[in-house]
């Protein structure tokens, strides 16, 4: 009971802390707060600035500018961007499902990739296609996100013209928008693999050291059956936490590779809200990626919960 | 000689450390074990051995270009010349929209792209070896505080958080490094507390307290050292993930506009039309850099990293 105490307390930490970024930034950083606040290059007058500071409250203390802010965020008012003239949320909502269709789709698809090549490479490290992935791997895990999806994006469609260069879509229909998306959801897959194959290699070779491996030996299963059937689900423990902490950086990747593939999504609005110095779009969007990080993190420890029978039991030490 | 080595190694950690110090003592087969060694060459047969000369070989060339980028560049990099030009004689790698030497400015990068990634990765690990000694020597409330904290700074995503930052701050390589480096401990907390939390068991770390040697004297000479063989690993593997990032927000135009790296000269080739001109001897070189850079870091680190391994398994840490 204690333990579910103190992830909540920790989440909700992380929440506050979150807000609080998201608070103190723009009225802290040098410059006028206003300007922070609706975004540098946005072309508005005087007046309405004055207005605004009325407003947004800026000449009230801290403490009470606070509260109006968060209760703001409960009525999910992210602010206003004022170089797309629209309600920061509605911008948001709008670019968010595609990003999250294409996030999901090449995380399940890059998860599974990894966690296959990876329990194979752990279960027989010595074989030379063992080291051969591992390596790849490595590699494909050194290069940038955007780098790799550069270097696709001109053999793939500017070389071979195989695929499309831009877009979701030409026509809304199912055939065009997969052609368009293959190349993104690939190099987002290979991405997402390269992160977990290492952490399921080394989780397997952790694992197949066990006992419960030596006996499904003993007990005359064939190899590949002690690794598909017993091992790997012990050993893709780590890869659920692993996914949860990785959301973020994941997010990011995709961020990049969406604006290499000029996916009219989340990564380039954010690429030209910082073109344009649109910081309400910014400050929202940020908070929108982290608020949606901190609920993996809370999945991936119900999912823990539900499957492991450790962490029911409250034997499990909180150092793994 | 390990009682605990079929249970499950990192639940038991702990509570094996305890029982087994003094049990060491009357051990039979006892034997010291081998001199750490911070040495980066390995002595591995087959790949791993490869996989770690060619790691070792990219890093020296790429610290003697960060070192002394005049010997690689055949001209400064600021000099200009005729813009867009293709690679020939003079020009190795051609010019860029400007009309500067890319090869030049290739070898000037260096510097720079790896100042960040060392200085960040420098500073996370400072952070977090102290956040980590402390939580896991003094345990009880403190270890809970910090250990909370850290989770919860693990939560916020990092790079959109930069993002934010790198907008509203006028972007300066400073900058860039203090929030890479500050937003990146926790890793490294984590991994030195689970090991303080070992080590305080161990008979020489209680010796030094029945002494009365101060526990920032223990932590100093008794626990650090014995930690330093984690750490470095950690440190290189935070170099590679700092480097990237830096690319990363380079490529957004959030770097530091005065200090060219080569996240920058790839964001200004995309941004600047040589990936429309097809101009790839532009934008190649410093993503091919910036890759076999990382790469070089990270493979020296998946070395010290299986070294510590072996380590390990020799009884190093079974006091």
């Amino acid at each position: 009971m204690s333990e579910i105490a103190r992830k909540v307390t920790r989440y909700f930490t992380s929440l506050v802390l979150i807000i609080i970024i998201n608070f103190i930034l723009p009225r802290l950083m040098p410059g006028d707060p206003v300007k922070n606040l609706i975004g540098e290059d946005a072309y508005v007058s005087e007046e309405v600035m004055e207005e605004l500071r009325a407003e947004l409250g800026l000449n009230l203390p801290f403490s009470e500018q606070f509260i109006s802010y968060t209760s703001n965020l409960l009525h999910f008012d992210l602010g206003y961007s004022y170089h797309l003239h629209a309600p920061v949320a509605e911008i948001l909502l709008n670019k968010m499902s595609w990003t999250l269709i294409f996030v999901g789709v090449s995380v399940v698809i890059g998860t599974l990739l990894g966690c296959f090549l990876g329990a194979l490479a752990g279960w027989k490290p010595e074989r030379k296609a063992s080291h051969f992935t591992s390596f790849t791997f490595v590699v494909l895990s050194c290069i940038p996100p955007y780098f790799l999806a550069l270097l696709t994006l001109y053999i793939f469609s500017f070389k071979l013209g195989l695929f499309p260069s831009k877009g979701f879509y030409d026509t809304p229909e199912i055939g065009s928008v997969l052609h368009h998306l293959f190349l993104p959801v690939c190099v987002m897959s290979v991405f997402s693999a390269s992160r977990n194959f290492l952490v399921m290699r080394g989780s397997v070779i952790q694992e197949k050291e066990q006992l419960y491996a030596l006996y499904a030996r003993a007990k005359g299963l064939y190899n590949t059956d002690i690794l598909f059937r017993h091992i790997i689900k012990n050993a893709s423990l780590p890869i659920i936490t692993l996914l949860a902490l990785d959301f973020g950086f994941l997010f990011s990747g995709a961020l990049f590779i969406e604006i290499i593939f000029s996916l009219n999504g989340m990564g380039v609005m954010i690429y030209n809200a910082i073109m344009g110095k649109d910081y309400p779009l910014l400050q929202g969007a940020f908070l929108v990626i982290a608020f949606t990080a901190l609920l993996a993190n809370m999945f991936a420890d119900l999912l823990y919960i539900l499957i492991d029978p450790r962490v029911r039991g409250g034997s499990m030490d909180e150092s793994v | 000689m390990n009682q605990f080595d079929c249970t499950d190694n990192s639940c038991m950690k702990e509570a094996g450390i305890e029982g087994f110090s003094e049990k060491k003592s009357e051990g039979s087969n006892f034997e010291f074990p081998e001199e750490t060694s911070y040495w980066i060459f390995q002595k591995h047969k087959g790949f791993q051995g490869l996989f770690n000369r060619i790691g070792v070989f990219l890093f020296i060339l790429f610290v003697l270009m960060a070192l002394f980028p005049s010997v690689f560049a055949p001209y400064a990099p600021e000099e200009r010349f005729i813009p867009y030009e293709a690679p020939s004689e003079e020009h190795l790698l051609g010019t860029n929209d400007i009309g500067n030497d890319i090869l030049s400015e290739l070898a000037f990068g260096a510097r720079i792209s790896m100042t960040v990634g060392f200085m960040a990765a420098l500073i996370s690990t400072l952070i977090g070896t102290a956040l980590g000694l402390c939580a896991g020597y003094f345990r009880g409330a403190l270890d809970e505080l910090l250990m909370g904290f850290t989770d919860v700074v693990l939560v916020i995503p990092k790079i959109p958080l930069i993002i934010v930052m790198g907008a509203f701050l006028r972007p300066s390589i400073w900058i860039l490094i203090s929030i890479l480096g500050l937003l990146s401990w926790e890793s490294t907390a984590r991994v030195t507390r689970s090991k303080t939390l070992q080590l305080r068991g161990a008979g020489y770390v209680k010796s030094a307290q029945c002494m009365g040697f101060s526990s920032y004297h223990i932590m100093k000479s008794d626990i650090f050292p014995n930690i330093i063989h984690i750490l470095f690993p950690k440190f290189m593997l935070a170099t590679a993930s700092a480097m990237i990032s830096e690319a990363s927000l380079s490529f957004l135009g959030l770097g530091d506009l005065s200090m060219k790296s080569w996240g920058m000269m790839l964001s200004f080739a995309f941004s600047q039309g040589g990936f429309i001109r097809d101009m790839w001897w532009w934008y190649m070189p410093p993503g091919i850099c910036i890759t076999l850079c990382v790469l070089s870091i990270a493979l020296i680190g998946f070395g010290l990293e299986a070294k510590e391994g072996e380590h390990f398994k020799e009884g190093a840490n079974t006091l």
